[in-house]
């Protein structure tokens, strides 16, 4: 009998190693379970953590004593009383003590007397993440601003945040490196003031949407270590603040100005004449037309590997300066850019064979020649995109299958791809995601060319491939494992059969399949008991499923996080009966249920309200529904959308 | 010209290996003694590791203090991987006494490569690793798997 050689030779320290080479969630959890050693080696090993259901959250913590990034938002019922239970658990204690990291998105039944009970007692605090708790307001900013050795805060959507509670934050967390306010919407010049004033060591800053002036810009140009500026859609600011960018934030590397209303070029200008370490930027949507003195300007900044100017009318000169100057770009975006010709992208692919990602997106000129160019130049190419360019053939397929090998992700939504096509593009066999919305000519024969080569498929678009029938999710079935997110909206051939073979994709967890008719309960429920880390499931329209195929989502689907269920044909029972056993349900869209009474609606409503995040149904039913149960909703942070 | 130094390496059942000093100084651990040994440091003991293995390792050093930038290197690297579990686990263990950084990735990557995709029973027989958890213990573990209680 051979001895295990793996374990007596090899020390904890170097399996921890081979440990971290294992990406996939599945090899870690079969790693641990494997034998003791390895268990003890990766109870220690992981340091990040997420949770998706509160009642094992001690269990785990007490085995994981090496966690300090600890991930809240995916777990249901997380609010102040969870967060004091948990702290004075005496099984898992000390990890308050370690937590360096901790993400609170979407937590939105906390509030300021469980965040200040955490922080409390979490001494070496330094990343915290709120966003889309959208009912965070000063309070909470107070509590957050106990801890004083934050470096990373994120508050994007926090909505009811303003100056007073991120003057709170700011006065007390000198040491901030990187603050997130997008979509603040209450934050004004002033906060912003004095948050450059009192957080010199900014390094990374969003200001999106923001109803800010050229004043904030002032402001933030103090800023010397300032690398990453967002505003997108500040639509109060103009040319005069990118000037005071541009004279100020010597180390700025990535701007985001896209969507801005009032900036022109001369504000880009501005920028690419004073910011010499830029690296990135991105100004789209907005600037009609960029004159040249913008893309002149650009042979000055030595340092730029990423380019988006989407949404801008280009012309030659764009493309010329471009290629002979910027050598270093990596990334070129010129989605729904008009001026864009097979010229111009020639230009461009022979002056930059190390481009990685294309984005021309509604470039619907480019023809087979701009394809051919891209194909015999940028053979590094990872990502590319051609959404819309119809008049693309199958040469350009057959130009792309032979050379951009190293191709990962590949959007060719709306380009006419047919079963040759397939052919040809099966031979990027690295792709991960591939888009192939609207083409309908698409059939079985061509996706199982994509399932003999493409091992390595993630992400799956066949929206409206009209001609997708069973015999082509058979060949997936068989050769595509990995496939996690897959869209089969209005492949309406698919029968029960289809199903079938679906359920032998293990690792499928998004799936969108309105108006698939022809599917019924023997279908859902083949699926529901094969696919078991399903957590996002779209099944708006598809009529004919009676209450059994609900009944087995209901028994199987224990990760099922978000559903569409709208205009389905669920009873009063079988809507209960999921509602209350899916436990992880956050989001639930119900509109149109014929067949669900008012009743029924309130008790599944009920059985499920401490841990809905999100719910859409019919305008119609509001005052039907109980004002306790509406209530409950609401105060356990639950939105409800009356459509 | 320029007479290169070498030095002795000697494994942990007694065999001797010359090498250029350059090549030596690839393993961290080596470099460090020479550098902290004094004048006299010319034979370094390397009790950790067997001839078989240290004579792999040296291969190693070689050809990449040698050729550093040769066309081939990667598929060296590829090849030079190509052994049995055993001599896999002790390249693995030497590297890391060793110190040599870019050895310990390729061999931690290949063992890495032998987990991936497989279930629990056929990393067992893979790796001839015996199941000491009791069937409770195991049942408690694939729930808390299964469940997806945690990511």
């Amino acid at each position: 009998m051979e001895s295990c050689l793996i374990l007596s030779v090899l020390s904890d320290d170097i399996l921890s190693r081979i440990l971290d080479r294992l990406l996939d969630d599945s090899d870690k959890k079969s790693f641990r379970t494997t034998c003791k050693s390895f268990h003890r080696v990766e109870s220690v090993n992981r340091t990040r953590i997420k949770f998706h259901r509160p009642e094992f959250i001690p269990r785990l913590l007490k085995n994981y004593t090496c966690t300090d990034t600890i991930d809240f938002s995916a777990c249901p019922r997380i609010h102040d009383g969870s967060v004091s239970v948990l702290l004075s658990d005496v099984s898992c204690l000390g990890w308050a003590r370690r937590l360096r990291k901790v993400v609170l998105s979407r937590t939105t039944s906390l509030r300021f007397t469980g965040l200040e009970m955490l922080v409390n007692s979490c001494p070496r605090l330094e990343a915290v993440d709120v966003s889309h708790c959208y009912q965070f307001g000063d309070r909470e900013a107070a509590a957050l601003s106990r801890a004083a050795e934050l470096r990373e805060v994120k508050l994007d959507k926090c909505l009811r945040l303003t100056d007073v509670g991120l003057a709170k934050i700011a006065i007390r967390c000198g040491n901030l490196e990187k603050v997130s306010l997008k979509w603040c919407l209450e934050i004004t010049d002033l906060g912003i003031d004095l948050l450059t004033k009192k957080c010199a060591r900014l390094r990374h800053l969003s200001v999106s949407y923001l109803k800010i002036s050229n004043e904030s810009l002032r402001s933030i140009s103090s800023l010397n270590k300032l690398e990453v500026l967002l505003m997108v859609g500040c639509g109060f600011v103009g040319d005069e603040g990118l000037h005071f960018i541009g004279n100020g934030c010597p180390s700025l590397q990535v701007l985001d100005v896209s969507r801005c209303e009032h900036v022109s070029s001369a504000g880009l200008i501005s920028v690419t004449r004073g910011c010499k370490v830029l690296q990135k930027l991105n100004a789209g949507y907005y600037f009609l037309e960029l004159s040249t003195n913008v893309f002149q300007s650009f042979k000055d900044l030595k340092h730029l590997k990423t380019i988006r100017v989407d949404g801008v009318r280009v012309n030659d000169s764009f493309f010329q300066i471009i290629s002979t100057n910027c050598l270093f770009l990596v990334e070129v975006g010129l989605s729904k850019c008009e001026g864009v010709d097979d010229a111009g992208v020639m230009q461009l692919a022979y002056g930059h064979p190390g481009l990685k990602i294309l984005d021309l997106t509604c470039c619907n000129d480019l023809t087979d020649m701009a394809i051919s160019a891209i194909a015999r130049s940028c053979t590094k190419l990872v990502c590319l995109k051609l959404e819309s360019c119809s008049l693309l053939t199958e040469k350009s397929f057959s130009f792309i299958g032979l050379s951009c090998v190293l191709l990962e992700e590949l959007d060719l939504t709306e380009c006419c791809v047919n079963d040759k096509g397939l052919e040809y593009l099966s031979k990027c066999v690295e792709l991960q995601c591939l888009r192939l919305g609207i083409c309908t000519d698409i059939s079985g024969t061509g996706l199982s060319y994509i399932a003999s080569n493409c091992k390595n498929l993630r992400e799956l678009d066949l929206y409206r491939c009209l001609n997708v029938g069973d015999d082509g999710l058979g060949f997936l079935a068989s050769g595509c494992k990995k496939i996690r997110n897959l869209n089969l909206c209005y492949c309406t051939k698919i029968t029960d059969v289809g199903m079938t073979y679906l359920s032998q994709l293990e690792e499928l967890s998004d799936l969108e399949m309105r108006s698939l008719f022809k599917v019924t309960s023997v279908g859902l429920t083949a699926l529901a008991s094969g696919c078991r880390k399903l957590s996002e499931l779209d099944i708006k329209h598809c009529g004919n499923i009676s209450d059994a195929g609900f009944w087995s989502l209901g028994y199987y689907s224990w990760k099922l996080q978000q559903i569409n269920l709208s205009f389905c044909g669920v009873s009063d029972v079988g809507l209960c009966m999921m509602m209350s056993n899916l436990t992880c349900l956050q989001d639930v869209k119900l509109v149109n249920l014929t067949n669900v009474s008012v009743r029924g609606y309130e008790l599944a409503l009920r059985t499920s309200c401490a841990r809905l995040k999100k719910v859409k149904v019919l305008a119609s039913l509001r005052p039907h529904l109980s004002v306790e149960l509406l209530e409950a909703l609401g105060a356990s942070g639950c939105r409800i959308r009356w459509d | 010209m320029t007479s290169s130094k070498t030095i002795v390496l000697r494994s942990s059942d007694g065999a001797t290996f010359e090498v250029d000093e350059a090549v030596a100084l690839h393993s961290l651990m080596i470099k460090h003694r020479i550098e902290t040994g004094g004048a006299d440091s010319t034979t370094i003991d390397v009790p950790e590791v067997t001839g078989n293995t240290l004579s792999k390792v040296i291969e190693y050093c070689k050809k990449h203090v040698e050729a550093p930038n040769s066309d081939d290197l990667k598929s060296f690297d590829t090849d030079f991987v190509k052994v049995d579990q055993a001599v896999l686990c002790h390249l693995a263990k030497a590297s890391y006494y060793m110190n040599i950084k870019g050895l310990l990735d390729l061999s931690s990557k290949t063992i890495a490569d032998m987990f991936k995709g497989k279930t629990v029973e056929q990393i067992r027989e893979t790796f001839h690793i015996k199941n000491d958890f009791t069937p409770e213990e195991e049942e408690e573990l694939r729930k808390e798997n299964s469940w997806n209680l945690f990511v």
